[in-house]
């Protein structure tokens, strides 16, 4: 494989690696700002009003940017039928071609992604809640989530084609 | 084209995409934002994005990594060790005892996690290996395990109906309660099926040997009964918690999980080692799930926008005249069938939006039409060719275990799930007694 596309399969896992590692331990910042404000509310009487709400972002932002660590990891469910008795080059053929579904709807998603936080910055746009936070530092990780699994896409259809031509990416 | 030919089109396209055996959220995310900017083009550039909004402001989403974290913390801690190890003692003396002892075991783990990951985990890493040890018949025993295990997501706390509550705007509580009652009733259909057949056929499922049960002292056996007592008493602070409204639904599901990191310490097995490992399978199991519900999500918006709901109403109600029973009955045929392509997160948040006004306007309840639902969808995670438990019992059952061992094992499990099923239909009450009895407190 040229030797850009095998760099870029190489920045592009090791970052993903690294951000997935990082937006794993996001569950046990979720955790603790909920049992805070769980604490907080029975035995202080204080509800704690930002709680729910970052936690809400917290969680899209967990998912969004996790996503592309679950994809190193081959945990995004697949119907298996026939390719399940593929063997691993026929798998790679077949991922080479059908990945351009999944690219297409991850661009549609990232552009559509990059629009709504273009709005939420130039509106400066709140969420209608008590505590009215801006929305586009969210969008913002959320965008940007969407962009590194569409790297991430990317790098398995040059990783699927060097298997197709016998000579993977170690 | 028509909306109901357009409707059909993208079901059709789906389907044959998801054969390529390419990921599930990718499928139906490129066939729902592909049909958004075919039908409207432009205008609908942010509307699979808008989605993640969606999906954001359904706030109880957040106990999904909670639940499954749980589970994941429990068969990681040795925990579920123990309990194996108190039903095998327990149970072990009957014929059939070890698979009985499995199902009591699924039972309990169920009550522990949201999704049937971490059943399939524990069934096939813990229990599966001692039972074939002690010669149990290989395709009876991933059977239960399957089935078994499928029971998570119908004893709560419970993922599916967590998600099936937000969609059709029912309390989760009710929904969870009128799950536990089905769910016991199944264990006990599954386990009095082993315990008829190891009756007559003593070979596939031996009792424990003589000098086995010999070893075992009276004392060990009751300091195993207080193993036992360790996840019943998580399970019962959890939802003690939560049906008396100390903890909302979120917060309890955060309570579960600090309690499951409590037990795993309390049983030395809190360590870095198992945290991590409970903490990335939580991340990969939630990026599945939340990925292919704001693909779904995309997906629906589309045929909604069409009118498609109002369009298949029409059809079978005005066209057909088909009297409500008959409507149920297709639609959850319509369920088994589309499970065989589909995962049960994708159908539901694909298919309930068309399902859901027809059944309010039905006059069933959507409490039971939950239950209903949650059973066809364990039918899907054991028959092949999607199912999640027989994808997971591939990877995780022992070699001696083949292919064919697996998909022999769970026909009569299929069976007994859609007798299940129909019991269900017919006595409505088993689902709704408990709810009401906790409603009319």
């Amino acid at each position: 494989m040229p030797r850009f596309a095998v760099t870029f399969v190489r920045y592009v896992d090791a970052l993903n690696y690294r951000i997935g590692r990082i937006a794993m331990y996001l569950l046990f910042v979720m955790g603790a700002i909920l049992l805070y404000s769980t604490l907080s509310r029975m035995f202080f009487g204080i509800p704690i009003n930002w709680v729910l709400e970052m936690s809400q972002f917290l969680l899209s932002a967990y998912y969004l940017v996790g996503g592309a660590y679950a994809l190193q990891m081959d945990q995004h469910v697949r119907m298996d039928l026939f390719y399940g008795r593929l063997d691993a080059r026929r798998r790679a053929i077949t991922d080479a071609i059908t990945i351009f579904f999944v690219i297409f709807y991850l661009v549609v998603l990232f552009g559509g992604g990059l629009s709504s936080t273009n709005y939420a910055i130039q509106y400066n746009q709140k969420n209608y809640t008590a505590w009215s936070p801006v929305l586009w530092p969210i969008k913002t990780v959320m965008t940007a989530g969407v962009f590194l699994m569409l790297l991430q896409c990317i790098s398995s259809f040059i990783k699927d084609v060097a298997i197709a031509r016998g000579k993977p990416i170690a | 084209m028509s909306s109901e030919a357009i409707t059909l089109f993208m079901f059709g396209t789906m389907m044959v995409l998801l054969l390529t055996g390419q990921r599930v959220f990718g499928v139906i995310g490129f066939v729902g934002s592909a049909a958004a900017l075919w039908l409207w083009g432009q205008g609908s550039f942010e509307m699979p994005f808008n989605a993640s909004f969606q999906v954001l402001n359904w706030y109880p989403l957040i106990t999904v990594p909670f639940f499954i974290f749980m589970g994941y913390m429990l068969s990681e801690s040795g925990l579920a060790g123990d309990l194996y190890r108190m039903f095998h003692v327990w149970f072990g003396p009957v014929r059939g005892g070890l698979a009985l002892g499995t199902i009591g075991l699924m039972v309990l783990i169920a009550a522990l996690n949201g999704l049937s990951v971490a059943g399939m985990a524990i069934g096939a890493t813990i229990a599966l290996p001692q039972l074939l040890r002690h010669g149990y018949d290989k395709s009876m025993v991933t059977g239960v395990i399957q089935a078994g295990s499928s029971l998570g997501i119908l004893i709560p706390p419970s993922v599916v109906l967590v998600l099936y509550a937000m969609i059709a705007r029912q309390p989760v509580l009710d929904l969870w309660l009128a799950g536990v009652m089905p769910g016991l009733l199944m264990a006990a259909i599954f386990g009095g099926y082993v315990f008829l057949r190891c009756l007559f056929q003593p070979r596939i499922g031996p009792a424990l040997p003589a000098e086995e049960r010999a070893q075992i002292t009276t004392a060990e056996k009751f300091a195993l009964l207080r193993e036992g007592l360790l996840p019943l008493a998580i399970f019962a602070i959890m939802m003690g918690m939560f049906m008396t409204g100390t903890t909302s639904l979120v917060e309890s599901s955060v309570v579960g999980a600090v309690l499951s990191m409590l037990a795993a310490w309390w049983a030395g097995n809190l360590n870095r080692g198992t945290l991590e490992k409970a903490t990335r399978d939580t991340l990969g199991i939630s990026c599945m799930f939340l990925w292919i519900i704001l693909a779904a999500l995309c997906f629906s918006a589309v045929y909604d926008g069409l009118g498609a709901v109002k369009a298949v109403k029409a059809l079978l109600v005005d066209t057909w005249e088909f009297d409500p029973w008959t409507i149920l009955v297709l639609m959850l045929a319509s369920f088994i069938v589309m499970g065989i392509f589909l995962d049960d997160t994708a159908m539901l948040v694909i298919v309930a939006p068309l399902y859901i006004p027809l059944i309010r306007e039905l006059d069933f309840s959507l409490i039971w039409f939950g239950v209903l639902y949650t059973i066809t969808c364990q039918i899907a995670y054991i028959t092949p060719p999607f199912g999640y438990n027989l994808f997971l019992m591939r990877a995780m059952a022992p070699p001696e275990i083949s292919l064919t061992d697996i998909y022999r094992s769970i026909v009569p499990f299929f069976f007994l799930m859609v007798l299940s099923l129909i019991i269900i239909m017919i006595f409505p009450q088993v689902a709704l007694w408990l709810p009401a009895v906790v409603n009319g407190r």
